[in-house]
């Protein structure tokens, strides 16, 4: 999976693009894991190029979640189109993923 | 009605690379079939991607399982006949959605939310499973 990388103020912001799904979920958890090692503990993931994700991008992003507030950071979710946030809804996951319409909206405040 | 029915399949490996061609044949399908509602056909892919995962990651022996996906689409609905060759499975579809901190378990929930048939049981050419998933169209209450 590719990803695009940048910083924005104190956060980094991730940006994975094509599906997020069965295949590519490890590959993102450990990214977030990488920079949350690193140091990175503020986290945004930016959805805009996420095509489709499936419970398993559902996991890793859980998964990332709890791996930054373990360090003492969080992770935030910008940019989701009509599917991601459907999954998100119908999942429940909504709250805890709220998703942020941009991603200036996701990392206001750090 | 059997004039009105449209039939789309797919053969091949059940194994992670072969996901692609699952979203390919749906996007066919959207594409061939412009009376189907866009949400309709993007909740049944969530649901059939879902229910192919699920063969892929638990279906034994783990790499060597076929599958055939043959999706037909009516004018009340849009069904997926999945028939993988492993192992006889039993699954509990009733099994709710797990708590917002768990990194897995949500397919299955999430596959039967989308859909107003599931059912898997052994193959009637007496080895595999033919997994049966239905939406019905028009009715977007499965949301």
């Amino acid at each position: 999976m590719e990803f695009e990388e940048r910083t924005r103020g104190t956060a980094s912001v991730l940006a994975p693009r094509g599906k997020l799904n069965l295949v590519t979920a490890p590959a993102v958890k450990a990214k977030i894991d990488e920079l949350v090692a690193s140091g990175s503990p503020r986290i945004v993931v930016d959805l805009s190029e996420v095509t489709f994700m499936d419970s398993s991008g559902l996991g890793a992003l859980i998964g990332s979640l709890k791996s930054a507030r373990q360090a003492g950071g969080d992770m935030r979710i910008a940019a989701a189109g009509e599917q991601v946030r459907a999954v998100l809804k119908l999942t429940n996951l909504d709250r805890i993923l709220a998703p942020h319409d941009t991603v200036e909206d996701a990392s206001r405040g750090w | 009605m059997a004039g009105d029915e449209r039939v789309y399949r797919l053969e091949g490996f059940a194994v992670p690379a072969e996901l692609d061609r699952v979203h390919e044949l749906i996007e066919r399908v959207g594409a061939e079939e412009l009376r189907l509602d866009s949400t309709d056909l993007m909740l049944f892919e969530m649901a059939v991607v879902e229910i192919a995962n699920n063969v892929v990651e638990h279906g034994r022996p783990a790499g060597e399982v076929r599958w055939q996906l043959i999706l037909t689409v009516t004018a009340e609905a849009i069904t997926a006949d999945l028939y993988d060759s492993g192992e006889v499975v039993s699954l509990d579809f009733a099994r709710a959605m797990p708590e917002e901190d768990a990194e897995s378990g949500r397919g299955i929930p999430l596959a039967k939310s989308l859909l107003d048939e599931i059912s898997v049981g052994p193959s009637d050419s007496g080895s595999g499973n033919h997994w049966r998933l239905l939406r019905r169209l028009g009715a977007s209450d499965a949301e």
